[in-house]
């Protein structure tokens, strides 16, 4: 049922920011609320993997400003993010409405978004964040993985290499952005496979080498399809990654029970069916 | 001819165009007079012609993620992770996996 024409309110006192996710395609998942933010904005900043999908926002909003042109070749990637937060900052300083759109969801792997949100909070401006469609959701959906049964763990591929984490076998590992593992400042983004050939060392440690690895992709076109290939862990040193692909490793053990654990929670459920029986 | 953007966004939100098969689009978009550079990008699944239409470039590859990397974090205030405890040694023995799907 539609709603009832209500007016829209606006502070004019001051500015304010929304930082919002057009989700991962083209049409398909853009929310209503994440919508109104950009239309009711007086300047818009987008970060977004497509330009195809840059002009489509252009369409809803006559000030978008790209922020694509802040990378470089070579720039360390914290100087861009910390552009593009000054950038939204002025703006709101100016006392403008400011949208800030990103893709997928403006929370995840973004450091950006974060950042200004805090910064204008600090400064005592309305500030908050949209949820949107992340590249993990439609990976879910589209590799039929839910990561409640076995768990599901997430890294940054880096984190990996220059930390000392704990991998758990017995469920899912998603690590982004493998194609440019070693690309220490993201200065570049082309790697050549010894630093990938590490990062599956690393991964020996808990898997076997012919383990499957799942390279995934998902579509920002809706005219796309996503892509998933399906390899041996040995095999990821050397097939052809972007940036863009997500790699997820199944589990390779089986689920331990915890004996301990079971034997006190057998212990609670008797005690509380003797409380009841008393 | 009909405007591409707008198009697109349609069949990005129409349940049954989202998920048809190439034909079945490329029918509609012919009804639809969609352009040439559409309903190629449709038949081939390659997208390079319709960034021609749009003189839009394809973006670099850039990162899927948007966070700083490990050289950057040491020359900022980015939050570095907590300290943790000593984490004990990784499983040596590796099981096959009981699949999960």
């Amino acid at each position: 049922m539609p709603s009832a024409a209500l007016p829209s309110l606006h502070d004019t006192r001051r500015g304010s920011l929304s930082c919002v996710g057009l989700g991962m395609t083209l049409g398909s998942h853009l929310t209503p609320l994440a919508r109104s933010h950009i239309e009711q904005a007086d300047v818009v900043f987008a970060a977004l993997s497509d330009a195809i999908a840059e002009e489509w926002l252009k369409r809803m909003h006559p000030d978008v400003r790209s922020l694509q042109p802040n990378y470089a070749e070579g720039k360390p990637r914290i100087k861009t993010y910390r552009e593009w937060v000054a950038l939204m900052m002025a703006e709101l300083r100016a006392g403008k409405r400011v949208c800030g759109v990103f893709y997928g969801h403006p929370g995840i792997f973004a450091w950006s978004p974060h950042k200004v949100i805090e910064q204008a909070r600090a400064e005592g401006y309305e500030a908050h964040m949209e949820p949107g469609i992340s590249a993990e959701d439609c990976l879910y959906a589209d590799l039929g993985i839910d990561p409640g049964t076995y768990g599901c763990q997430h890294f940054e591929a880096s984190q990996l290499m220059y930390w000392e984490r704990r991998i758990d076998p017995a469920g899912y590992l998603v690590l982004w952005q493998v194609g440019i593992i070693g690309n220490r400042s993201v200065g570049r983004f082309d790697i050549g496979p010894a630093y990938r050939a590490l990062l599956v060392e690393r991964l020996g440690q808990d898997y076997p080498p012919d383990h499957e690895v799942i390279i995934y992709r998902g579509a920002t076109l809706p005219i796309e399809h996503p892509c998933i290939q399906r390899i041996t862990l040995r095999e990821l040193v050397d097939v052809p990654l972007t940036a863009e692909e997500t790699v997820v490793l199944p589990p390779a053990v089986t689920l331990q029970p915890n004996r301990a654990m079971l034997d006190r929670l057998q212990a609670l459920d008797a005690k509380r069916r003797e409380a009841t029986a008393a | 001819m009909s405007d591409t953007i707008k198009l697109l966004e349609t069949i990005g939100s129409d349940a049954s165009l989202r998920y048809a098969s190439a034909d079945e689009l490329n029918g509609v978009l012919k009804h639809a007079q969609a352009s040439v550079e559409l309903t190629m990008a449709v038949t081939t699944g390659d997208c390079a012609t319709l960034r021609v239409e749009l003189t839009v470039q394809g973006m670099p590859h850039f990162p899927q993620t948007q966070v700083p990397g490990q050289e950057d974090e040491e020359e900022t205030d980015v939050p570095q992770p907590e300290p943790q405890p000593a984490p004990s040694p990784s499983p040596s023995r590796v099981k096959r996996a009981r699949r999960a799907e």
